[in-house]
């Protein structure tokens, strides 16, 4: 008979086998939420940057041109 | 500060679960008559509790979602409902192990084990809807729509279904304390079912004060036939052999008997009757509980973030409506 299944040490090795499984499955979530928050801060940034770069922008130069045509005047804002 | 924080509390997570699975294995003594399968218990019951929260709190933002239309709060009935349907998972393969040892088969169409499949069916439906849906509002609102229809049959197949029907071997009546098994009552030759197993009383034989039942137990789909004898003691009022089905680790027990009309009262009874009672036990499965809620929250909250960021990433591609 197989030692991993001999009654006083089945019960180790299927503790061992669940702390791995379970050691596994926490390294799995643990890395990838420190991914999904490094994405998460980098999207903020990036958001917070764009919005910045928005309002340092100067005002975008606007004129009125008054077009004459056959049919009337036309007014158009550029 | 809060960040690291939330580094703490996870990393907490991952000890206190380890810890109880440790417990489960080495701290708990064994169940009367089950032996270490009995173990199994402190991961099979907080799963399915879990899932049964983890659906309701998807069912919670679904409905926020409604009202309110932000999409977080779909991300978060969506994280909520994949968790719910994972735990649902865990619950249903965890019984299956227990099935495999007690009743001697993974799967046999038990009124809980049919309830829970439906489950799974239902919110793998909801899955479904929603890859075949467009990414936009037309999708989250018919998920969220569809999300609390799903929620309203979780209490009828979890709690309900399952109790409503007699002929279940899931050992609900037997190990909650105060919870009760019906049971079958017969009389000399008549035919009764006792889980999936057809029962008939043949004689009661009376020696003093004890009474003892010929019962003939069929095992399902007919493939065999045993003969039990269960024993009463009319003046303690107590049962006194209680013989196994056979294969089971179940036994058949004699409740009452009434001489006068010849019927006897015929019951299963599971060896890990009252096993809460046990301080260790009880503690380590609320430390289960606690430990599975905690990381339900957890892969909620880590399975939204990821939603979120897929939505600002599309959306700054300009592919999500």
């Amino acid at each position: 008979m197989n030692t991993f299944l001999e009654a006083g040490v089945a019960i180790y090795v299927a503790l061992a086998v669940a702390l791995a499984v379970w050691g596994g499955i926490f390294l799995y979530l643990w890395r990838i939420d420190r991914v999904a928050q490094a994405l998460k801060q980098e999207l903020e940034r990036d958001r917070a940057r764009t919005l910045a770069e928005g309002e340092q922008r100067p005002a975008t130069p606007r004129a009125t041109v008054t077009r004459v045509g056959a049919v009337g005047r036309e007014t158009v804002e550029k | 500060m809060r960040q690291r924080m939330g580094h703490v509390a996870k990393l907490l997570i991952g000890l206190w679960l380890a810890g109880v699975a440790v417990a489960m294995f080495l701290v708990v003594p064994q169940y009367e008559g089950l032996g270490n399968a009995g173990r199994i218990m402190i991961m099979h019951v907080p799963t399915a509790w879990v899932s049964v929260l983890a659906f309701a709190v998807s069912a919670s933002f679904s409905g926020l979602y409604l009202w309110k239309g932000h999409v977080a709060y779909d991300d978060y009935a969506l994280a909520a409902a994949e968790s719910g349907f994972l735990f649902t998972a865990l619950a249903t393969v965890t019984g299956m192990i227990f099935s495999q040892v007690v009743w001697g088969v993974y799967w046999n169409w038990d009124p809980r084990q049919t309830s829970i499949f439906v489950l799974l069916l239902i919110y793998a439906a909801l899955f479904a809807l929603r890859s075949a849906l467009e990414d936009g509002p037309r999708r989250r609102q018919l998920s969220a729509v569809y999300s609390l229809f799903a929620f309203v049959t979780v209490p009828f197949l979890i709690f309900v279904a399952p109790r409503l029907a007699n002929s279940t071997l899931h050992p609900n009546c037997a190990f909650i304390a105060g919870s009760q098994c019906s049971g079958v009552t017969l009389g000399v030759g008549r035919i009764g079912l006792l889980g999936d197993r057809k029962i008939q009383l043949l004689s009661l034989d009376q020696q003093g004060e004890v009474v003892t039942a010929q019962v003939q137990v069929s095992e399902p789909g007919l493939r065999g036939e045993h003969l039990l004898t269960p024993s009463f003691d009319l003046a303690s009022g107590k049962m006194v052999s209680r013989p196994e089905f056979p294969g089971l680790k179940y036994q058949l027990g004699l409740e009452k008997v009434d001489l006068a009309t010849k019927s006897v009262l015929l019951n299963i009874e599971a060896p890990g009757t009252g096993l809460l009672d046990n301080r260790i036990t009880l503690f380590t499965f609320l430390a289960s509980i606690t430990g599975f809620t905690a990381l339900f929250v957890w892969m909620l909250t880590l399975r939204a973030t990821l939603l979120s960021v897929q939505w600002a990433l599309a959306q700054r591609e300009g592919t999500r409506a």
